[in-house]
């Protein structure tokens, strides 16, 4: 259903994410779906001219997945909220909020997953 | 020299929703802004994975009052996609008359909205005026101003009936005469322009760097509208996109003012050019499993819809973004190098919603 999708692992995410860059894509957003299992599906979706291209990894809970955001500062917030709210373990985000950007600081779950993983596994710190 | 954290909102006369900003000054200047979201977080995203997907409508159109009729559109787009579903044509001239008024209200209330902040409340008054009348035209066609339903999986839940689109055409056509009068307040009074023009100025570079979307891209020179694309009835219709190349808040002003007029020109195209038949079909079964994306331009820029499908009547997932949300980074980038006293101004004219934002 979905055009132009490339499926990478993500040590090949900045690569992808450079070419991206280099042949004048936009960043447009991220999209991430916990599979219910100990997966979670991540799309970066990059757009030039109308034309969509998905790049899409398939990481376990709890893996690092690089950040983007040194190449598309505007990944910052869309980072921060999957960070938050999938308990996503992204490392060097440009503007890092530590997991609460969105929740407060009691707040210690990552609601949009199907199983809960802790803020303090996911690392970060306060700005 | 010694630096001064000035926060800024989330409660602020220009701001009609909360956003915090963390203003790092250097006396009167701006050298770093930090921003700061989570005040209006509704978890509407997650509320869908418990809906139906005939009740995932109503459920999107919350996320803003002002852009409603496209969030449902973006997502019944998406989802008739999924489902191979091909709605009638009518439907889609349907679909394009509300979303225009809608976009035409949007613009009508955020020029109100930049009139307050820099104190000119007759004129204020006037924009919001001319706008009372696009909701009253809501009213009448679907039986309420702000969230109107009128998208549904499969056409619109309501017609237009010949009268009706007898009256759409001139009260559009009055919008437009008072717009005229208007506009060249907006666009020619002295005070007006000293706080708009060579104000918070995004070029088109930083534009292209920061994948800025909507009124913003195009206010620096970036010939960006979804529309173009012709999803719905929008590839039967003439229009171009309105550009400015000067990326200053005058540009954004000029450019939001002038595609009123283009979306009162459109409305008059698609109630020409509206075929007759029927405006919905049934829609039978569940969405398959599959992943779909669906974009609309909304009043602020285009709006993403990603809905991952799983065989039953609920969603697997519904993730959404919208156009502020692609747009703040590009604020960071304009804040910093401006004055204290142009920050309202500033936030305003990437015209921010916040609800949107959040979700």
């Amino acid at each position: 259903m979905i055009e132009n999708l490339v499926e990478i692992t993500s040590d090949q995410l900045l690569a992808e994410t450079s070419k991206s860059k280099y042949e004048s894509y936009r960043f447009v957003t991220s999209t991430c779906i916990d599979n219910g299992d100990d997966t979670i599906d991540v799309y970066y979706h990059f757009d030039k001219d109308y034309e969509m291209r998905n790049v899409k990894i398939t990481v376990k809970k709890g893996e690092e997945i690089p950040s983007i955001s040194r190449i598309f500062f505007s990944a910052i917030l869309v980072e921060n909220e999957m960070k938050e709210l999938f308990g996503l373990n992204i490392t060097d985000i440009a503007v890092d909020y530590g997991g609460h950007m969105l929740l407060s600081d009691e707040e210690l779950s990552s609601p949009m997953l199907r199983q809960q993983i802790t803020i303090e596994q996911r690392g970060g710190k306060q700005v | 020299m010694s630096s001064t954290v000035i926060p800024f909102g989330p409660q602020h006369p220009v701001l009609p929703e909360p956003l915090h900003i963390k203003l790092v000054m250097e006396d009167e200047r701006i050298v770093e802004a930090i921003p700061a979201i989570g005040y209006v977080h509704r978890g509407l995203e997650k509320l869908t994975e418990t809906k139906e997907f005939t009740q995932n409508t109503f459920v999107v159109e919350r996320v803003c009052g002002i852009c409603s009729v496209m969030h449902a559109m973006a997502y019944c787009q998406g989802m008739e996609e999924l489902m191979n579903i091909a709605i009638p044509d009518r439907a889609k001239f349907l679909r394009v008359i509300w979303a225009e008024l809608h976009r035409m209200h949007s613009h009508l209330l955020w020029l109100g909205l930049l009139a307050d902040a820099f104190g000119f409340e007759s004129l204020f008054m006037q924009a919001w005026r001319n706008r009372e009348k696009v909701m009253d035209i809501m009213e009448e066609t679907c039986g309420s101003r702000v969230v109107i339903s009128a998208n549904i999986i499969g056409g619109t839940r309501r017609d237009l009936s010949k009268e009706q689109m007898v009256k759409i055409n001139q009260i559009v056509d009055e919008i437009k005469e008072d717009l005229e009068q208007l506009e060249s307040v907006f666009l020619n009074n002295y005070t007006v322009k000293h706080r708009l023009v060579g104000r918070g100025v995004l070029t088109k570079e930083d534009a292209v760097e920061y994948c800025t979307v909507g009124p913003m891209a195009r206010a620096s020179g970036i010939s960006m509208d979804l529309r173009t694309t012709g999803y719905s009835a929008y590839g039967q219709l003439d229009f171009e996109p309105i550009i400015h190349s000067d990326g200053d808040n005058y540009a954004r002003t000029y450019v939001r003012l002038h595609e009123i007029y283009q979306s009162v020109d459109l409305v008059k195209q698609a109630i020409a050019k509206i075929p007759e038949g029927e405006h919905v079909i049934p829609v039978k079964g569940v969405p398959p499993k599959g992943d779909v994306i669906s974009r609309v331009e909304q009043p602020r820029g285009e709006v993403l819809y990603f809905m991952r499908g799983n065989g039953t009547k609920t969603l697997d997932r519904l993730r959404l973004r919208t156009p502020t949300f692609a747009n703040i980074p590009s604020l960071l980038k304009m804040l910093p190098g401006s004055e204290l006293s142009d920050v309202g101004m500033l936030i305003l004219t990437i015209d921010p919603c916040i609800s949107c934002t959040e979700r």
